[in-house]
């Protein structure tokens, strides 16, 4: 199983799997490896939820250039 | 020096005018008078104070913002150009509002029904906002809590989101540059997959950069979904119009952009239990799927048991049939018996008549003329035979009547 699914990735194949199952029809032996596949990605959301960190980057805009040059604020 | 000719003066003129940044678009404020309309719906009228006038067309009569009528004080909205055929000056209205309005408010009012006008607004042409962003785009200024308010926000909330910051003033000059400049530093980022544009509260004044024309174009052609968050709840600006999402304020333009993760958490969960209670729901299927199997076999035993009886009924059935075939038909044998030993001769003999034989012909003898005196016959009877000799004739049958004397007259 992939690692390295995003979080929405992860959530969209276990909704997918969730909805697999609760369609039927499947034989024992799919429905236990469904089983087994989505207990094993609500764990990947639950931790991506759990460890994951707010990131923050800043673009390079034309006014922030005016900042860093002037030093002082324009507003 | 040159002679030019009439329309020479007046195309020079009209070009003049139409090249006027302040001509090409400006707002006058007057009473209307010599109000007319056209065959075509166009008006015309005067716009005019105490010291001077003007000649005003407006064509569409769509932008009327009140009923026109003469000696009515109005704020008028267009373009100064020249009617060349006539050779007059003439305002080119494209929106007339009453009188009193503040000039950012007619501002406001125009440039709201221009960019309806070009659908700017269309609901039809928002667009969905990505159910789980990955690169959110922050247009907003470095000043001020509302970036750090967004990213406490969003860090609560769902924290698999990278921020990016695209920084612009956010009022005064060069706000509006700043906004478009902005936008387009995101236009230009890979992955942005929202973009929010936020600012705090502030006078009309203050929040004026974003009911500019251009920001209101930069919104529209954002490659990424935008959530307009400027200003308090009752503040609406352009750009809330033009936005995909309008958020009250930033920090709701926050909430709006990602997902709780409490809700998250209790749909994962939610399907964890639906995945265990499916499976359950298989095997106890499938135990009931064995335990009907077995009971079918189980109620298949009596059917057997049914079988076997109704052969064995058949069976008796059947011998019951043979036998009385066997009787009807063991009668019809003894009847047809019965019926042979009547016609047989020894029957006929038992019940008291003889044969006789000729014993030289061998002829069994039946009439009086076989026979002569003298000769020998053997006699039959039913249970053997004896021979004699013919020693008297008689013909004719009244002779044989009178051997039975009994049956004698």
């Amino acid at each position: 199983m992939d690692e390295q699914l995003s979080f929405e990735e992860a959530l969209n194949r276990l909704e997918k799997i969730v909805q697999t199952l609760e369609a039927g029809g499947l034989t024992l032996e799919e429905a236990l490896s469904l089983f087994e596949e989505g207990m094993h990605l609500a764990k990947i959301c639950s931790e991506r939820l759990d460890t994951a960190e707010l990131k923050i980057s800043q673009l390079q805009t034309a006014f922030e250039e005016a900042i860093e040059n002037k030093g002082e604020s324009p507003c | 020096m040159k002679i030019y000719s009439v329309a020479e003066v007046t195309g020079y003129l009209r070009e003049l005018l139409e090249t006027d940044s302040l001509l090409a678009d400006l707002w006058i404020s007057g009473e209307v008078s010599n109000l007319s309309e056209s065959a075509a719906g166009h008006l015309y009228f005067t716009l005019k104070d105490e010291a001077s006038q003007l000649r005003c067309v407006l064509f569409r009569r769509g932008r009327l913002a009140l009923p026109l009528e003469s000696g009515v004080a109005v704020v008028a909205h267009g373009r100064i150009s020249i009617y060349e055929v006539a050779g007059t000056l003439q305002f080119y209205v494209d929106l007339v509002q009453p009188e009193g309005i503040g000039i950012l408010h007619l501002e406001f009012e125009r440039l709201k029904a221009k960019l309806e006008e070009e659908g700017l607004f269309d609901v039809a042409r928002k667009r969905g906002l990505p159910p789980f962003p990955r690169r959110i785009g922050v247009v907003t200024s470095p000043t001020g809590a509302v970036f750090s308010d967004i990213a406490n926000i969003i860090s609560r909330r769902y924290p698999l989101v990278e921020l990016v910051l695209s920084l612009t003033p956010v009022q005064g000059d060069g706000a509006s540059e700043g906004i478009v400049q902005a936008f387009e530093a995101l236009n230009e980022t890979e992955g942005i997959d929202l973009v929010i544009l936020a600012r705090g509260g502030g006078s009309l004044e203050e929040l004026w950069a974003f009911n500019e024309e251009r920001v209101a174009r930069a919104i529209f052609s954002s490659k990424a979904p935008v959530i307009s968050g400027v200003g308090h709840d009752t503040d609406f600006t352009i750009a809330d119009f033009v936005a995909d999402l309008r958020a009250p304020t930033p920090s709701a333009a926050a909430e709006l952009a990602v997902p709780h993760r409490s809700e998250l958490e209790s749909r994962i969960q939610s399907h964890r239990r639906s995945l265990v209670a499916t499976l359950l729901a298989e095997i106890s299927q499938r135990r009931s799927g064995v335990d009907y199997t077995v009971s079918r076999l189980k109620s298949l035993s009596p059917d057997v048991d049914r079988y076997r009886q109704h052969i064995e009924e058949l069976t008796k059935l059947a011998s019951m049939r043979l036998g009385s075939f066997l009787a009807i038909n063991r009668e019809k044998v003894r009847s047809q018996q019965m019926q042979l030993s009547a016609l047989s001769p020894i029957a006929t003999l038992s019940r008291g008549y003889a044969q006789v034989q000729h014993s030289t012909t061998r002829e069994i003898v039946s009439r009086i003329a076989q026979v002569q005196r003298g000769d020998a016959i053997a006699v039959r009877v039913s249970d053997g035979q004896f021979k004699g000799k013919v020693t008297g004739l008689r013909k004719g049958l009244q002779a044989w009547m009178s051997n039975f004397p009994s049956k004698k007259r």
